[in-house]
């Protein structure tokens, strides 16, 4: 188990310096808490991460909240809640303060898009690591005919998250997995 | 305005809201309509912020909260943005007990799957909006790849497109 202080840079670093809203941010922690730490197995972040999808408000934190409370308690729970949003909200405020200067810098703007771009390019990793381990021999189809028709429903036809997360649950509720 | 009475106006927002900019018509109405402490004009910035900082794009709450009240807005803001995030810890308590029935693994990994699809859709005019010169792409491809065949940092891969762009811009 990860000491307070480990836990709390993770949250702090991955919190405060990915750009592209909370989907990145998770897919990064994700990268970072389960694939190259091991600090959380794939199902406990399965648990948080679709109750932090669940709790009203900002998903990103009530994720942070969540895994860091499996993993250290109230303690890691408070310590990364605050280490994600304190430095984050900082940033934006400083932003807002001196919106009109920021706004008019090239380099800044040079910077932002640059990192924007990568954040394209983090949205779809964490599309397919979130995805990949539900593709296991037997339940490719289960895992697709999800994926496409949350894709479906939200794209196309404008679907609100939670009606889309209430079908995936009442699917995967009922359509068994295959075991490998 | 009272502090607390500003905390509950953005409390109310981000409780009405499951993701993103979904809390903004509630802001409208209270911040704009209702209380005036902010203008449409305002209200548009603190959107454009909140998808230029890092972070969840939800913090543009917090520019709003700066556009009502300064400071003391930027802090109630805060506050009223942590406060629902705390509601995950019960749900986390009902629900682990309950992670060991199979149909219970199978609904979350089916939520996870359903979760990816959504950010995936609701991203994409993000991505269309990003990539618009091949550098861009070539910063989006690039990030793909290290992150999905590589152990690099996903903070250096941000922050180094972030500096090529900007050395991009110096040639």
């Amino acid at each position: 188990m990860p000491s307070l202080a480990r836990l709390s840079f993770i949250f702090f670093r991955i919190g405060n310096f990915t750009f592209g809203g909370g989907a990145p941010t998770t897919a990064a922690l994700q990268r970072e808490l389960v694939a190259n730490r091991h600090w959380l197995s794939e199902e406990d972040f399965a648990l948080s991460y679709a109750l932090a999808r669940v709790t009203p408000g900002t998903n990103l934190f009530a994720f942070c909240t969540a895994a860091a409370w499996q993993m250290r308690g109230w303690q890691g729970a408070i310590s990364a809640l605050v280490v994600a949003s304190v430095p984050a909200c900082a940033i934006t405020w400083a932003i807002t303060a001196g919106f009109d200067r920021f706004s008019s810098n090239v380099w800044i703007a040079a910077g932002i898009a640059g990192a924007l771009a990568s954040s394209a390019g983090i949205l779809v990793a964490s599309f397919w690591l979130l995805v990949r381990p539900a593709l296991t021999a037997g339940n490719r189809l289960r895992a697709t005919v999800i994926v496409l028709a949350s894709i479906a429903l939200s794209f196309w036809l404008q679907l609100a998250p939670i009606p889309v997360l209430a079908i995936a649950a009442v699917a995967g509720w009922f359509w068994p997995e295959r075991s490998a | 305005m009272t502090f607390l009475t500003l905390y509950w106006l953005l409390l109310k927002a981000t409780l009405s809201s499951f993701s993103g900019l979904a809390a903004l018509p509630v802001m409208r109405n209270d911040l704009v309509l209702h209380t005036h402490l902010i203008t449409d004009r305002e209200l548009n910035t603190a959107v454009a912020i909140g998808r230029i900082t890092p972070g969840p794009k939800g913090l543009y709450i917090v520019s709003a909260g700066y556009y009502a009240a300064g400071t003391e807005g930027v802090f109630a803001a805060w506050l009223a943005i942590i406060t629902p995030a705390l509601l995950v810890i019960p749900l986390l308590q009902f629900a682990a007990k309950r992670t060991k029935d199979p149909r219970v693994q199978r609904t979350l990994r089916a939520v996870v799957l359903a979760s990816a699809g959504i950010s995936l859709s609701a991203t994409l005019p993000l991505g269309a909006d990003a990539l618009q010169s091949p550098a861009a792409w070539a910063f989006a491809i690039a990030s793909l790849g290290l992150l999905v065949f590589t152990k690099i940092d996903t903070t250096v891969v941000v922050l180094g497109c972030a500096l090529i762009n900007v050395a991009l811009l110096v040639h």
